[in-house]
């Protein structure tokens, strides 16, 4: 197998992935970014309505970082680690700032400062946007900034498959050029897992089709635990029928949600916050409507921006009036937005700490969506998302420094577990015919919809768990048509459909195993949440067909657990 | 509220690539609602028909460039487009999908942008603020309306179909291309930047080789006129230093074609430019490129237009 050497590998080129790069380049050290796509069609592009930041001197002057600190433990439902939320509120400002400095076009206030605008659950208003293309924005300004240097490699259309590790450490990454199938070992002395999220488990999802939870599968198979994996987001407002993201900044500028009737039923959910409340919040509360009948036929609810005016549309609102118009035919300034919940984000994620240290394995890291730090809990704000790929991105790069710094070359060779690797990619589909991977991947997405959703129950995730258990015995009959190796995208999703079937067993199985409901995780047979038994971080392994699941305390700092009212 | 949904029964005939075969046909049959993307389409072709159909798609809402192909010959991004609307527009179920123009075929509807990346490279896209912005010792204050214009050219998604599309990319190696315009423009503009003169080494000569024959403005999905950049480029010519033959004619060209419109009102031939854009709005600075050789519209004199002082003065303002 072809080899190549550098003191860091980062897989994904995204804002995480970016940010630890640009870091640890800029320390002196070699570091190759490996993406499935060119970097700025990674998911981070389709970030729409902003990044949350407390600046000093430029935010609300009642707000502080403790709020915001407060806010996102509240809205994660007390399981966040609040040292993390701390760490997050406090470099929020410097963070935006540098984005700034980078040349990150955000909007304007007319004396010339970064404008901020109302996010869901935050006390004071501290989003910070670039119209609603706010993570197109910082992506390209990122990589744009990170691909001048000349110092990071990246290897994009590049598919890494799977980790390598000895006893102790990590050793680097096995993956495939995609335009040949070539495989190389990139043998690392650190690796950063930043591979974004998962939203193709999902029947329904606001995410990049690219978003197959590659990262988390590569690590469980590495033996690297989960954290959290059972939380899952649903937004409340993706577009009928496509599912397209209209972003919460639409309701941050005074948008509201409207059933069948013409009622404003955030009146009953949640009589304070009404349409900003949080997005678990939401999300229940549209899918009651529905279901007791109060929504539009075909199953969605209204969300009307009319009263904001055209030209304030055009210009803040632009892609939820563009998406509105070209994907439902619906004109914005005129009409409702058809709208119902659909998968959005993964609060769980590859256990770190705050430097993006992983416990188990020496030399591995995550950040981004693809790491539980954990600063979202069992629900995450909106626009914190962007602004923990770019905090802990350059902590994780900064401790990834660190490490290099103090880091003695292994003896032991391990050559021969790369090829292991490159072996296992190939089984997964060496017959020559079985089934086909679309007939797999449909079912494993329906199942997660139907019974691991936005509503759970202990029959609905048992059943989830059997039949899933099932598809990854079918697996194991599964073959690929194409046969060429030239851009060969047929086994490439296959791949990604083992990774889907792994993460989408541990899920289902840990959501089972919780029995409370907290943040996004809803249980209608334990409707209520209980610190008593459940105030801890679900920590998952996945050892053949068995998830192997333990528990570690959150981490408090400053502020008690309180009922969580809107 | 309830939405309006039609169906229809679409024959999606793809030109398919491999190395061995070259180019061939292949034709998908497949229900299509009203809401159907043409990237959805593709996806269900794929994990439902026929899973050896390579192609390009990431985020399905317009902002992540992956997409750019052919459909029913028109330069368009696959997940902006719905399939009924083409069936609609062209009054026909049958539709053709090929790979972008001008680009390598790699497989299928996949096709090698390492020289569209290059480009973009070229123009060093990225702001070089002063020592003291970026060691915190100064803060940047951008005006809202700056922050407005150059956000309209900042907003590319590098997704390549204004190259595929552009015919001076095709004949002049020396022209950087539409999108890379763009992105230097966006820069240039930018009062933050400290790196101007280099920019105009780079930016000048190349926007004096463009056609102004409008294909870029007219396919970028996200409006982002790279012709508009082009133009407004080209204004920046008095700044550089070292002028090249191509900027010297260029500017000459100007003169002249701004005394013809001086006179008559008119400029004759370049029908494309105006009957989609109009004459008056910003012919000033709206030349073509005339080196000899490029001469695609020849200017003809016409009789002069009857609003002609209203043109002057537009001219003159
Ligand atoms: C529609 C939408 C709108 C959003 N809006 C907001 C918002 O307004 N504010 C906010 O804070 N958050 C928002 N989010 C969430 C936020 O965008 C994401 O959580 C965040 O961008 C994730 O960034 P990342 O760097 O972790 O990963 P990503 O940007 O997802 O990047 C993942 C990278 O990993 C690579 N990769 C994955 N698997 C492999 C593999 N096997 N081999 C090689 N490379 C691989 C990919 O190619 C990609 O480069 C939104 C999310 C969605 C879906
Ligand atoms: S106007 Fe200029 S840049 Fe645009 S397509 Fe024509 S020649 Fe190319
Ligand atoms: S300018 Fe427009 S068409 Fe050209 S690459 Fe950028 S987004 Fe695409
Ligand atoms: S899939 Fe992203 S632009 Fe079409």
């Amino acid at each position: 197998m072809e080899k190549l050497s550098y003191d860091a590998v980062i897989i994904g080129a995204g804002l995480a992935g970016l940010m630890a790069a640009h870091e640890i380049s800029k320390a002196g050290y070699s570091a190759a970014v490996i993406s499935k796509v060119f970097p700025t069609r990674s998911h981070s592009a389709a970030a729409e309505g902003g990044i949350a930041a407390y600046v000093n001197g430029n935010s609300d002057p009642n707000d502080s970082p403790d709020y915001m600190a407060y806010d996102t433990i509240k809205g994660g439902d007390y399981l966040v680690d609040q040292d993390a939320a701390e760490l997050l509120a406090y470099k929020s400002g410097e963070i935006v700032e540098l984005l700034e400095k980078w040349g990150a076009l955000f909007n304007r206030q007319p004396d010339g400062r970064i404008a901020l605008r109302y996010f869901g659950g935050q006390t004071y208003p501290r989003t910070r946007f670039v119209g609603d293309k706010t993570g197109m924005a910082l992506l390209h300004t990122l990589y744009e900034r990170t691909s001048g240097s000349g110092k990071v490699d990246f290897y994009f259309e590049w598919f890494a498959w799977e980790l390598i590790r000895d006893e102790s450490r990590v050793r680097g990454v096995v993956a495939f050029d995609m335009r040949n199938m070539i495989p190389f070992f990139f043998k690392a002395k650190a690796v950063v897992i930043a591979a974004g999220g998962m939203g193709m488990l999902y029947r329904h999802t606001t995410n990049s089709y690219i978003g197959t939870g590659d990262g988390y599968a590569m690590a469980l198979r590495a033996r690297v635990a989960l954290k959290d994996p059972e939380f899952v987001q649903f937004h409340p407002t993706a577009l009928y029928p496509s599912d397209i993201l209209i972003s919460e900044a639409a309701r941050g500028e005074g948008a509201v949600l409207k059933n069948a009737k013409g009622e404003r039923f955030m009146t009953r959910y949640a009589p304070k916050k009404l349409d900003l409340a949080p997005r678990d919040i939401v999300s229940r509360a549209i899918i009651t409507e529905i279901k007791e009948g109060r929504g539009f036929p075909g199953g969605y609810v209204g969300l009307d921006i009319s009263h904001l005016g055209e030209e304030y549309i055009k210009e803040r609102l632009a892609l939820a009036y563009e998406a509105a118009k070209t994907f439902s035919g619906v004109d914005a300034t005129k009409e409702l937005i058809p709208i119902r919940p659909a998968h959005h984000y993964y609060m769980g994620g590859i256990d770190v700490d705050i430097t993006g240290k992983n416990p188990d394995v020496i030399g591995l890291f995550a950040a981004g969506e693809a790491a539980c730090v954990s600063v979202h809990g069992a629900n995450r704000l909106g626009s914190n998302s962007l602004l923990e790929t770019l905090v802990f991105g350059r902590e994780t790069g900064n401790e990834v420094v660190k490490f290099l710094q103090s880091f003695t070359e292994p003896s032991s060779d391990i050559d021969k577990e790369a090829e292991k690797a490159e072996q296992s990619a190939y089984d997964i589909v060496k017959k020559e015919s079985g089934v086909h991977f679309g007939d797999i991947l449909e079912k494993l997405r329906d199942y997660m919809w139907e019974f691991v959703g936005i509503y759970r129950d202990e029959n609905g995730l048992k059943n989830a768990v059997s039949e899933i258990l099932k598809l990854r015995e079918q697996m194991k009959n599964m073959y690929v048509l194409d046969k060429s190796k030239v851009y060969n995208t047929e086994f490439y999703n296959a791949l990604e459909l083992k990774n889907m079937i792994d993460l989408g067993l541990v899920i289902a199985s840990t959501a089972l195993n919780r029995k409370e409901s907290r943040g996004a995780h809803y249980r209608t047979d334990y409707p209520k949440r209980d610190d008593q038994n459940w105030l801890k971080h679900t920590i998952a392994y996945l050892s053949g067909n068995t998830v192997e699941i333990t528990y570690k305390p959150v981490k408090m700092t400053k502020w008690k657990p309180e009922e969580r009212v809107y | 509220m309830s939405l309006k949904n039609e169906e229809a029964e679409v024959v999606i005939k793809v030109k398919r690539y491999t190395q061995e075969k070259g180019f061939y046909w292949q034709e998908y049959k497949l229900k299509v609602d009203r809401f159907t993307q043409f990237t959805e389409a593709l996806r269900r072709i794929k994990s439902e028909q026929d899973p050896t159909l390579a192609y390009r798609a990431s985020c399905h809402m317009a902002v992540c460039g992956s997409c750019g192909m052919k459909i029913n010959g028109e330069p368009k991004l696959a997940c902006k487009t719905l399939v009924l609307d083409v069936i609609k527009k062209y009054g026909s179920n049958v539709i053709t999908i090929e790979p972008m123009d001008y680009f390598k075929p790699v497989k299928d509807l996949v096709v090698d942008l390492d020289d569209f990346y290059n480009r973009m490279h070229k123009v060093k896209p990225r702001l070089y603020p002063s020592n003291e912005v970026l060691e915190g010792k100064a803060e940047h204050r951008l005006k809202p309306e700056d922050q407005k214009v150059l956000w309209k050219f900042a907003q590319c998604i590098w997704c390549g179909l204004c190259v595929s599309a552009c015919p001076a990319v095709q004949e002049d190696p020396e022209f950087l291309g539409p999108a890379a315009h763009a992105k230097g423009f966006r820069f240039l503009a930018d009062p933050r930047d400290t790196i101007t003169e280099e920019r105009l080494k780079i930016l000048i000569d190349s926007a004096w080789r463009c056609t102004y024959c409008y294909m870029c403005y007219n396919v970028c999905p996200r409006d982002i006129e790279p012709v508009t950049a082009i133009k407004k480029t080209r204004a920046f010519s008095r700044l550089a230093k070292d002028k090249t033959e191509v900027i010297k004619t260029g500017e000459k060209h100007t003169e002249a074609v701004h005394s013809s419109i001086f006179d008559s009102g008119k400029i004759m031939g370049s029908r494309v430019y105006l009957s989609t854009y109009g004459l008056l709005g910003s012919m000033k600075e709206m030349i073509f490129l005339m080196q000899s050789g490029k001469l695609k519209y020849a200017l003809v004199k016409e009789k002069a237009v009857e609003n002609i002082q209203e043109v002057r003065k537009l001219l003159r303002g």
